[in-house]
C-alpha cells in the first residue's frame, strides 16, 4: 500500500518538476533564438544608418576649408555659420514650407481615393489599388521628366492654354516652386493613399450609420465622424509625405531648374559641388533638428487623437 | 392606428438568388414591442436596415403613422437604433455620444445637457457622463446606445440583436432592463434577434421568420403554444414532430377542435387543433407535456428504450427510442419513477398536450 503511494507520488512529482525546468529552458533557448535573429538587423541598422549618423555629426564640428580639405577640428564655427545666415534661414523656412504645402495637398487629393479604396467591395479592387500604386514602378527621375515636359513653357499645359486662348504668355510652372511642389504631390500620392488606407480599414461603416439614424446628414457624417476617426491615418500620411519630400532631392534641383534651392539641394551643392563636407553635414542636422520637430508633434497629436 | 406598416417590403439582392426579404406584410401597433425572431439570413436584419433606411427595398412600402416613408432618407426618419456592436462614437465622451442625436435636432445646448442627463438616468450611468466610451463595460456601452437612441424621442426603436455580445447572466439582466424602459417610455419597438428566449421574455408580438417569409406572427403565447408551421414549432421550444393522418374530428365548446389521428406504427391518438383540419398534417407534443414512464411487463401503448438521459438539475430530459423515432421528455427531478439508460419505458400523452399544427405536411 504505502510502496504504491511512494510509487505514485514520485511518478506525480517528476515529471512536473522536470516539466518546470524544462520550460526554462525553452524560455532561455527561445530568448537566445529572438537575439540571433536580430543580429543581422541590428548590424545592418549599426552599419548603414547608425554609424553614418554618427560620423555625418562629428563631421559637423570640423572645419571645411572650401576646396574639398576637411580640417579635423572640434569647433562649434561651421554649424553656426547656416543659422547666422539669413539666406540658410529662408532656404530652411522654404524647405519647411514646401514640406507643408505638399503634404497637405497630397492628403487633399489622396484622401477620396484612399477612403474609396478602402470601403469599396467591387470585384476591380485588386486592379484599382494596383492603378493606384503604379506610379511606383517608374523612378522619381522619369517622372520628374514627365512632369517637365508637361509643366515647361511649351509643355502640354502652356501650349493648351496658348491653343485654347486662355492665355497669352506662357503661365512659369516649371523652373519654379509651384512645379516643384504639382511633380512633387503626384510622386508621393501612392505613399499617401497608403498610409491612409491602413487607417481608415478601421472606422466601421456602422459608426456612419448610427449617426445617420441620429440624424445626421451626409455631410454631417463626414465631418463629425469618418473624418475625425480617419485623421491618425491623415496624420501618418501627412508625416510620410512631409518627410519624404523635405528630404528629396531630385524633384526640387531637376523641376526647380536651379531656382528652387531647398535644403537637400543645398547639401548636395555643399557636398559634391564645394566639396565642403563639414558644411554640408551642418546643413543635414539642420534637416534632422526639422524632422525631429515634426515628429514631436506629429506624436503629442497621435496622443491627444487616440487619448 | 398601425404605427408601423411593411407592405409587401422585398429585398432581393441580386438577380436569380432567392430574395433576403419576400413581400412582407406586417403591422406594428403602437407602444409594442416586436420581435423579428428567425435562424441567420431569414431576412430579419435585412427588414430592419430597410425600415431603419440603411438599405433600400427592391419592391414594397414602408409606412409609419399611415404615411408613406420608403424614400425618406436615413437622417430624416427619426428614428433610434441600436446596433449589435452598439456603434458608439470611440471619439466622443459619454455624454457627446447620447447628446448627437440632440445636436442634430438643433437644440440648445441647456435642453441637451437636461435630456442627456435624463436618458443617462434612466439608464442608470448618470455618474459615468464624463468618460470616453471606451473605457466602459459591455453592458454599459449597452446602455449609452440604448439611451442615445431613445433621447431623441424616436418614432421607432429599432434594436439590432442588441443583446449577443454580452454573457449570458448580463444579458438577462439586459433583457428585463429594455423591456422595462420600453415600456416607460411606450417606445413602439422593432427587435432583430434569433434567441427565442429573448423574443419570449420580452416581445409583445413575435414575428417568426424563415427564408425571408414571416412564418407566424403572434403573441409570445400563440407562437409557442399555437404554432402554425413545423418550422415555428421546431424554432420556437423543443418540439417532438410526428406526422400523421387525420381520421375524425369533433368540435370542442371553446372553437378548437378534438381529432383522431393515425399515427403510422403507434396506431389512432387523440389531439387538438383548429376547426376544419384534415388530411395529413404535423403532431406537437413538447417534451415536457410528453409522459414517460417505465413499461411494465405487458403494457401496451408505445414502448421504447431510454437510449439517453441529460440531467439538467431541475429537471431531466429522457430521449426515448422507438422504432425510427426518437422522442424527448423533460420531466421534474423530483417527479416519480426515475428511469437509466436502457429502462424499456411506455410513451403517452393526453389530448390535450398535443396538438395538430394547420400547416399543411403533404408534397
Amino acid at each position: 500500500m504505502s510502496a504504491t503511494q511512494t510509487l505514485a507520488s514520485v511518478e506525480g512529482t517528476g515529471p512536473h518538476r522536470a516539466s518546470g525546468e524544462q520550460e526554462r529552458r525553452t524560455k532561455k533557448r527561445n530568448r537566445r533564438i529572438a537575439l540571433a535573429l536580430v543580429i543581422p538587423g541590428i548590424l545592418g541598422i549599426g552599419v548603414t544608418f547608425l554609424f553614418p549618423l554618427v560620423y555625418m555629426i562629428r563631421m559637423a564640428f570640423n572645419e571645411g576649408s572650401g576646396n574639398g580639405i576637411v580640417v579635423e577640428t572640434f569647433t562649434f564655427a561651421t554649424i553656426l555659420d547656416p543659422l547666422t545666415d539669413s539666406y540658410y534661414w529662408k532656404v530652411t523656412f522654404d524647405t519647411f514650407l514646401m514640406g507643408l504645402v505638399v503634404g497637405l495637398l497630397c492628403i487633399v487629393v489622396s484622401y477620396p481615393i484612399a477612403l474609396f479604396l478602402s470601403r469599396t467591395q467591387s470585384k476591380w479592387m485588386g486592379l484599382l489599388l494596383a492603378a493606384a500604386l503604379a506610379p511606383l514602378l517608374t523612378s522619381a527621375v522619369v517622372r520628374t521628366y514627365g512632369w517637365m515636359v508637361l509643366l515647361g513653357d511649351d509643355g502640354l499645359v502652356n501650349s493648351t492654354l496658348l491653343g485654347v486662348g486662355l492665355i497669352d504668355s506662357p503661365i512659369r510652372m516649371a523652373n519654379s516652386m509651384s512645379g516643384v511642389v504639382i511633380g512633387l504631390v503626384e510622386i508621393f500620392m501612392p505613399y499617401a493613399i497608403l498610409a491612409m488606407m491602413s487607417g481608415f480599414g478601421r472606422i466601421s461603416t456602422q459608426l456612419e450609420e448610427a449617426a445617420g439614424s441620429l440624424g445626421a446628414n451626409k455631410a454631417k457624417v463626414f465631418f463629425r465622424v469618418t473624418f475625425p476617426l480617419s485623421l491618425p491615418g491623415v496624420l501618418t500620411a501627412f508625416l510620410l509625405v512631409f518627410v519624404l519630400s523635405i528630404s528629396t532631392f531630385v524633384t526640387p534641383r531637376l523641376l526647380g531648374g536651379g531656382v528652387v534651392q531647398v535644403l537637400a539641394t543645398e547639401i548636395y551643392d555643399q557636398a559634391t559641388g564645394l566639396l565642403n563636407w563639414p558644411f554640408a553635414a551642418a546643413l543635414a542636422l539642420i534637416l534632422l533638428v526639422l524632422f525631429g520637430a515634426v515628429i514631436s508633434v506629429y506624436q503629442a497629436l497621435i496622443k491627444k487623437i487616440g487619448g | 392606428m398601425d404605427k408601423l406598416s411593411l407592405v409587401g417590403l422585398t429585398k432581393q439582392y441580386a438577380q436569380g438568388i432567392a430574395p433576403a426579404v419576400d413581400r412582407l406584410d406586417m403591422s406594428v401597433e403602437e407602444g409594442h414591442l416586436v420581435s423579428l425572431l428567425g435562424p441567420s439570413g431569414c431576412g430579419k436584419t435585412t427588414t430592419l436596415r430597410m425600415v431603419a433606411g440603411l438599405m433600400d427595398p427592391t419592391a414594397g412600402q414602408i409606412k409609419v403613422d399611415g404615411t408613406d416613408i420608403t424614400n425618406t432618407p436615413v437622417h430624416k426618419r427619426g428614428m433610434g437604433m441600436v446596433f449589435q456592436s452598439y456603434a458608439l462614437f470611440p471619439h466622443m465622451n459619454v455624454h457627446e455620444n447620447v447628446a448627437f442625436g440632440l445636436q442634430m435636432r438643433k437644440k440648445s445646448k441647456s435642453q441637451q445637457d437636461s435630456l442627456v442627463k435624463g436618458a443617462l438616468d434612466m439608464v442608470q450611468l448618470g455618474h459615468l457622463s464624463k468618460r470616453p466610451v471606451k473605457a466602459l463595460s459591455g453592458g454599459q456601452q449597452q446602455r449609452i446606445a440604448l439611451a442615445r437612441a431613445l433621447v431623441v424621442e424616436p418614432t421607432l426603436l429599432l434594436l439590432d440583436e442588441p443583446l449577443s455580445n454580452l454573457d449570458a447572466k448580463l444579458r438577462e439582466t439586459m433583457r428585463t432592463e429594455i423591456r422595462q424602459i420600453q415600456q416607460r417610455t411606450r417606445a413602439t419597438t422593432l427587435f432583430v434577434t434569433h434567441d427565442q428566449d429573448e423574443a419570449l421574455a420580452m416581445s409583445d408580438r413575435i414575428a417568426v421568420m424563415n427564408g425571408g417569409l414571416i412564418e407566424q406572427f403572434g403573441s409570445p403565447t400563440e407562437v409557442y403554444e399555437r404554432p402554425r408551421t413545423r418550422f415555428v414549432a421546431n424554432f420556437i421550444g423543443r418540439a417532438n414532430l410526428l406526422t400523421v393522418t387525420i381520421r375524425g374530428e369533433e368540435t370542442t365548446p371553446n372553437g378548437d377542435s378534438r381529432y383522431a389521428v393515425d399515427v403510422p406504427g403507434f396506431g389512432v391518438h387523440h389531439a387538438i387543433g383548429e376547426a376544419g383540419l384534415s388530411g395529413v398534417r404535423t403532431l406537437l407534443v413538447r417534451p415536457h407535456r410528453l409522459s414517460v414512464s417505465p413499461a411494465a411487463p405487458g403494457s401496451d401503448g408505445i414502448i421504447g428504450t431510454v437510449e439517453a438521459l441529460s440531467y439538467t438539475g431541475d429537471s431531466v430530459s429522457y430521449s426515448v427510442r422507438v422504432g425510427e423515432h426518437l422522442f424527448t421528455s423533460e420531466r421534474l427531478t423530483s417527479g416519480p419513477d426515475r428511469m437509466s439508460q436502457g429502462d424499456r419505458a411506455v410513451i403517452s400523452w393526453r389530448a390535450n398536450d398535443a396538438l395538430v399544427l394547420p400547416e399543411s405536411t403533404e408534397e
